[in-house]
């Protein structure tokens, strides 16, 4: 990836991070009360999760991509809370992922801004040039190189069928990927058991359903076809998690539209390799 | 292969991929392919990686950062052909 993160950009992100770190102790609670008590948003069986997370941050300090599947602009919030509480953010606050809101959505007011820089985002713009959206992803890459998690949307949007799309593999997500040597991809279906289609908010009282795996996604291909491999690879195995929380849970009423057969590119590609933190959500243990 | 060779190809292989197809009747050097063409930003790889296919040239990562018009496409193809 092109060193284009400057001094000052670097600098940036630091002074970000320390300031988030400094005010968390009043910011998560207050956030996960609000999710919790105000909006009544439950995690079915969080604690497998939870521990399964914290297992992959204590075994390896190697870079860790969170990839979720996406159909509300809470989702990176709920996935947040999903995966540790309160306590365990505030032991090992690298583990709270960064994340990338639509600048449209989260930046367009100073109070936002405020928010956002809080929250540890970084805004991007979604459909904007490539050098832009390049940027922010140099920017994931050096917060991940130092240690911190990063949480993305390889769709690259909401899901407008409310299921994953496997045609819609963000060829960034990838190129973050493969510029991290050994990293590490924790794919994370999440969906409410109200949540039938995208909406901007999760409904008040959802109830959350989560699962988590680990993979290290790897692409025999080069240059651009191994980053749209690994980001194929990885909505792939999300499609699949897909498949097996509808199984176990039953799908949404709304009809799948047509598939929309992902272009074929020629890339080779080589098997995820499933690492570990398989976790099916149950029943009991709301958190 | 001259710019305007490489141009017209170029040309020809965004067509499927542009949503304002009007604005293909005045495209120029000038042109930038998502703001202008409407072209969906998700699918810009898919074009660079016809490129590929169609000029038998490798196009790097780095390279589609700098990608944001039909110009663009043409230098960069040039300079990959040599």
């Amino acid at each position: 990836m092109a060193p284009t993160l400057s001094a000052a950009g670097r600098r940036a992100l630091r002074l970000q991070r320390a300031v988030s770190l400094l005010l968390a102790p009043l910011w998560i609670p207050a956030f996960t009360a609000l999710m919790w008590g105000a909006l009544r948003w439950r995690i079915a069986d969080a604690a497998p999760l939870r521990r399964a997370y914290a297992r992959l941050r204590a075994e390896s300090r190697a870079p860790l991509l969170i990839c979720a599947n996406h159909l509300t602009m809470l989702d990176s919030f709920v996935i947040g809370w999903a995966l540790g509480g309160i306590g365990f953010y505030l032991r090992d606050f690298a583990a709270l992922p960064w994340n990338t809101p639509e600048r449209v959505h989260f930046a367009d007011t100073w109070w936002k801004r405020a928010l956002v820089y809080l929250l540890k985002c970084v805004p991007i713009s979604r459909g904007s040039a490539r050098g832009e959206v390049a940027l922010v992803f140099e920017k994931l890459r050096f917060l991940m190189l130092r240690g911190d998690v990063a949480l993305v949307f390889p769709e690259g949007g909401r899901s407008r069928s409310s299921r994953v799309e496997e045609a819609n593999a963000a060829y960034g997500v990838g190129r973050l990927v493969n510029s991290l040597p050994g990293c590490r991809v924790l794919c994370v279906y999440l969906r409410g058991a109200g949540q039938h289609t995208w909406t901007d908010w999760p409904a008040r009282g959802e109830r959350f359903r989560a699962t988590a795996q680990c993979i290290e996604p790897q692409s025999e291909a080069r240059g651009l076809r191994a980053s749209l491999d690994v980001s194929r690879q990885i909505v792939r195995r999300l499609a699949e998690m897909e498949r097996a929380h509808f199984a176990d849970h039953g799908a949404p009423p709304q009809p799948a539209p047509a598939a929309e057969a992902a272009s074929a590119s020629g890339a080779a590609a080589a098997p995820a390799r499933a690492a570990s933190a398989g976790v099916a959500a149950g029943g009991g243990d709301d958190r | 292969m001259d710019a305007s060779d490489i141009q017209e190809r170029v040309v020809k292989i965004l067509t499927p991929y542009v949503k304002d197809q009007e604005a293909l009747a005045s495209v120029s050097a000038g042109t930038n392919i998502l703001e202008d063409l409407k072209v969906n930003s998700a699918r810009l790889v898919d074009v660079v990686l016809a490129f590929e296919d169609e000029f038998d040239i490798e196009i790097a990562d780095e390279d589609v950062d700098a990608v944001n018009s039909v110009g663009d496409c043409v230098e960069l193809i040039g300079k990959k052909l040599g």
